[in-house]
């Protein structure tokens, strides 16, 4: 089936090439101040026509390489300029020059600092908004793996949390539109609520990143990134459909900009997206109860004025998960009878339809943010509610439409944040954060969490030192955090109110070093800090997904992690370029489950795990290397590989991912004008297995971590111009053995394989109309 | 200037919001148990007179991390007897007592009891007969015909299942689904 597919496509591609025109112009652009002609540096460009974002480099370069000729609309957004646009068309190779204008006009130091998406120098990969396009349907964290070094904490095909460098779950910040998510993720059955196609950019900093992003960033921080408004009278947007074979599943999104004609500074955004997913099937089998369904818009208005602004921002996400039925174990035996299964115990057929047990997540974000440039730099204020309802409906005896579980968790967020103009040869920020939190059950909910609130308020600056090819850069931050649970303990339930309180400082060290041209160095030193979670602290009951109870403990200090990081970015002549990067990372209190008594319930007994804490040592590499055999034909080879330790045991940590290799390799070319980037594209990954576990690990877990496994994925597809308008479709075989594997990350390793083959088709149709261009 | 003090203003005011209602409290309100069974009971009775009732308890629900009370009952019979047994499941952490036996009849063919005897035959051991049937005319079992062996100890196993794959199972283990209560009751036949 696939292969009529491809087979068709390719034929349609080689039907238009009689007109072949080749894509393969380079273009180098350069920014520079308007009055002195200094490179500026760094400025966030965006291509309206590839949909592309790009950023200068310290020189206020960048490169845009297999260009077709034709018009483009260049954006140019840096703190302290000028919103600046200009379209220009193109028709050979070519240095393009454009010159940005300083709000303030007088001030003569003009270098502005880091743009607050840019403001660390960690080491940090991105996705781009066409490499999160070309994964529409996927989930926030699947989309995330093909970063090095990023892997999955899975339940099944449905639920996936990202991983990076071995930590997940509390022990990383998701930034939403700048915004910390603040979703209830309590356990690995717990996703983020995040719509990805609200972004236009995702990217993720790698290692300890507290001293910008708040507590808790130990493993690292996730950006969610929207593109800005637009700022151009006119009327712009997108249309994104996929359909996913596995699981019927069917996703459309759609976004709408628009700028007013009559009130220039007045923008506004409207996004919506809708999924829905069956069953899925694992190599022979449908799983019982897995589908999904998803409902997410969000909407923003923009004031944009020379100096000032102001934007209200609001997203509501809203999900249906079914939980494969035969996760839910009532007791051990139960539990070794469905591991002792080759086949699921439950057995099903395709539905859509969502039994019990589910969950339902509805998260609702709404942002206001202001700046205002001032001789000082820019001011910025933002404050955010975000309001997360987590529903969950267990197996009951009885019919009932009842969740078992009703928890509601709301977050109001405050920063003030100065980015302030250059002071001798220091450019930075300094800003103050607060936080209010409250976390409630409903009255008649299982035993889960007690009702807690907490407040925080945090100060930090962060100050960069240019050199000439060198750049210093070091941040300071201090958090208090206050905490106050509600605990009902005892034969009567008696209410215990505990009281904690938290602070600590955090701080960065970066350097990065230009050694030559093509050589960049970059050393981090930094850390980071988190105070146990209300479930770490409380929780007393059954884990069901794996029969088990665990055990909260009142008396866990704060984890403290030390974070070093070295990468280095080399090009090898014009083909060869590499991004090796190695860290090191040392947890003090690392919080884990340690297997403890045996206790006698009616369904048998259970092992309690308590929670305890050791120290932690984490090191690892992420190495990189792209290929280009021509300008198209490209190879990416990745490998990673995490070492965990717990240092007082002496041991290896439990539950890290394996090793990995992957390799990319893609042909891309344009066919005809109206056959453009045409690509057919090959992905091979192996994952080892995971040999690094703890000697006691048969006494904790069973079985043994899965064996390592193969997978292969192909895809084709390309950009078709009907007049001027494009239309980029691809198709894409996930699996495409219908490999049968399971994965160590993965909670329903236990029960069920991964899921087999997957084929996805997807149209994505940008449409642009814009009543006024620049020229 | 004046904007740094819009700002000290606007942080001050927000600092007093987020502090200022932290006074009244957030009570938990007492978590419920679903659906809990803490008492498997064997009223086990022949027409000889004889009439006795035999409790599994274990206070723990599921909830709970600390062992709580147990009480197991031996199960005391004659040899080489016929009784007539049946099974109830209680939760007697309420007041009154709640009979969950009424829930599992309603979802009778949801439900499954089974009966293991260890030994399976002989010395201590019973046999098991004439399982009551469900509303689809497929096993329940919370009634059944004890045949007990020779004089000798044992033991006896009840599950109740819940959503069984196989109806028609003598083992936990083939009958799938999810296990809702297990009670093993030690047996002498005296």
């Amino acid at each position: 089936m696939y292969r009529t597919i491809q087979v068709f496509l390719l034929s349609l591609c080689i039907a238009y090439t009689s007109v072949a025109q080749e894509c393969n112009l380079n273009i180098n652009v350069t920014v520079v101040e308007k009055h002195n002609g200094r490179p500026l540096y760094p400025v966030v460009a965006h291509i309206d026509e590839l949909g592309a974002t790009y950023a200068t480099d310290e020189k206020g370069r960048f490169a845009i390489d297999s260009l077709c000729p034709g018009k483009y609309t260049f954006h140019f957004h840096s703190a302290g300029y000028e919103h600046y646009a200009e379209q220009v068309t193109i028709g050979r190779n070519t240095e393009l020059k454009f010159r940005l204008a300083h709000l303030e006009g007088t001030v003569d130091e003009v270098v502005i600092s880091g743009t607050r998406e840019h403001g660390l120098l960690q080491d940090r990969d991105e996705l781009s908004s066409r490499q999160v396009a070309a994964q529409s349907g996927k989930s926030l964290a699947d989309m995330l793996q093909s970063i090095n070094g990023v892997t999955v904490l899975s339940n099944g095909a449905t639920i996936a949390k990202p991983v990076i460098h071995g930590l997940y779950g509390n022990r990383i910040v998701m930034l939403n539109n700048g915004i910390r998510q603040e979703d209830q993720q309590w356990g690995g059955e717990h996703a983020p609520n995040i719509d990805p196609f609200l972004t236009n950019n995702l990217s993720v900093i790698k290692g300890a990143a507290s001293v910008k992003y708040g507590t808790d960033a130990i493993g690292g921080v996730v950006l969610a990134e929207p593109p800005p408004l637009r700022s151009t009278h006119g009327w712009d947007g997108e249309l994104n459909l996929a359909g996913l074979s596995n699981n019927r599943m069917g996703v459309a999104s759609g976004v709408v900009n628009h700028n007013f004609k009559a009130i220039p500074a007045l923008s506004f955004r409207l996004q919506g997206t809708y999924k829905k997913g069956g069953n899925y099937r694992i190599p022979g089998h449908w799983v019982a109860n897995t589908g999904v369904e998803e409902r997410n818009y969000s909407a923003t208005v923009g004031w944009k004025k020379l100096h000032y602004g102001a934007e209200v921002f609001y997203s509501h996400f809203n999900t249906d998960l079914g939980i494969y039925r035969g996760s839910h174990t009532g007791n051990e035996a139960d539990m070794l009878a469905a591991i002792r299964s080759d086949t699921p115990l439950v057995p099903a057929d395709f539905t859509y339809k969502l039994a019990r047990p589910r969950q339902h997540v509805v998260h609702d974000l709404l942002k206001a943010n202001t700046y205002l440039d001032s001789r000082w730099g820019v001011w910025r204020a933002t404050y955010a509610f975000q309001h997360n309802f987590r529903q969950e409906y267990d197996v009951q005896r009885v019919e009932t439409d009842d969740a078992q579980l009703n928890l509601t968790l709301n977050t109001q967020t405050l920063n003030l944040n100065l980015e302030h103009n250059q002071l001798w040869k220091l450019k930075g920020e300094v800003g103050v954060d607060g936080i209010y939190q409250e976390n409630v059950m409903q009255a008649g909910d299982r035993v889960f969490l007690p009702n807690y609130r907490s407040t925080g308020a945090a100060l930090y600056a962060i100050e960069r030192y240019y050199g000439s090819d060198w750049t210093l850069e070091g941040g300071l931050r201090y958090d208090y955090r206050w905490y106050e649970a509600f605990n009902p303990e005892g034969r009567n339930q008696q209410v215990v109110r505990y009281e904690y309180n938290f602070n600590s400082l955090s701080g960065t060290l970066g350097f990065t070093k230009r050694l030559r041209d093509d050589w960049q160095i970059t050393t981090t030193l930094s850390n980071a800090w988190r105070a146990p979670q209300a479930n770490e602290l409380f929780s007393a009951g059954l884990h069901q997904g794996a029969a088990r109870i665990e055990l909260g403990n009142k008396d866990l200090a704060a984890e403290r992690s030390y974070n070093l990081n070295i990468e280095s970015k080399k090009r090898f002549g014009s083909k060869l370029s590499t991004d090796v990067s190695v860290y090191t990372q040392y947890i003090s209190n690392f919080i884990y489950l340690e297997p403890g008594a045996d206790i006698l319930t009616i369904r048998g007994y259970f092992t309690v795990f308590n929670y305890k804490q050791t120290n932690a040592h984490l090191t690892g590499t992420d190495l990189n290397a792209a290929y280009a055999w021509n300008h198209k034909l490209n190879t990416t080879a990745k490998a990673s590989f995490l070492f965990a330790r717990d240092v007082m045991q002496k041991d290896w940590l439990i539950l890290m991912p394996a090793d990995r290799l992957s390799l990319n390799t893609v042909y891309t070319t344009n066919l005809s004008d109206k056959l453009q980037e045409c690509f057919v594209s090959a992905d091979a990954k192996y994952v080892f297995s995971q040999w690094r576990i703890p000697a006691n690990f048969d006494a904790i877990d069973y079985p043994r971590p899965p064996a390592g496994y193969f997978l292969a994925d192909v895809s084709v597809g390309g950009r078709i111009m009907f007049n001027k308008q494009p239309l980029y479709i691809s198709l894409s075989a996930m699996n495409i053995f219908n490999q049968r594997y399971r994965d160590y990350l993965d909670a329903f390793r236990y029960f069920i394989d991964q899921p087999g083959t997957n084929i996805v088709l997807r149209l994505r149709v940008p449409f642009s109309f814009n009543e006024h261009q620049h020229q | 200037m004046k904007k740094i003090q819009v700002a000290a203003i606007i942080l001050l005011a927000a600092s007093t919001v987020f502090t200022a209602c932290k006074k009244e409290e957030l009570p938990t309100p007492a978590p419920v148990e679903q659906e809990l069974i803490t008492t498997v009971r064997l009223i086990v009775t022949n027409n000889s007179g004889f009439n006795q009732t035999f409790n599994y308890k274990v206070d723990n629900g599921f909830g709970s991390a600390a062992q709580g009370n147990v009480q197991i009952d031996d199960v005391v019979l004659a040899p080489g007897t016929e009784y007539n047994a049946e099974v109830q499941v209680w939760d007697e952490s309420k007041s009154p007592a709640e009979n969950i036996t009424e829930e599992v009849i309603e979802e009778s063919h949801h439900h499954l009891f089974i009966f293991q005897s260890t030994p399976a035959t002989g010395a201590g051991s019973i046999s098991f007969s004439n399982g009551s049937k469900d509303n689809e005319n497929e096993p329940l079992n919370q009634k059944i015909t004890f045949t007990t062996g020779a004089a000798g100890n044992g033991s006896l196993t009840v599950t109740l299942k819940h959503e069984p794959t196989n109806k028609n199972a003598t083992t936990p283990d083939e009958a799938g689904g999810e296990t809702d209560a297990q009670a093993i009751f030690p047996v002498k036949l005296q």
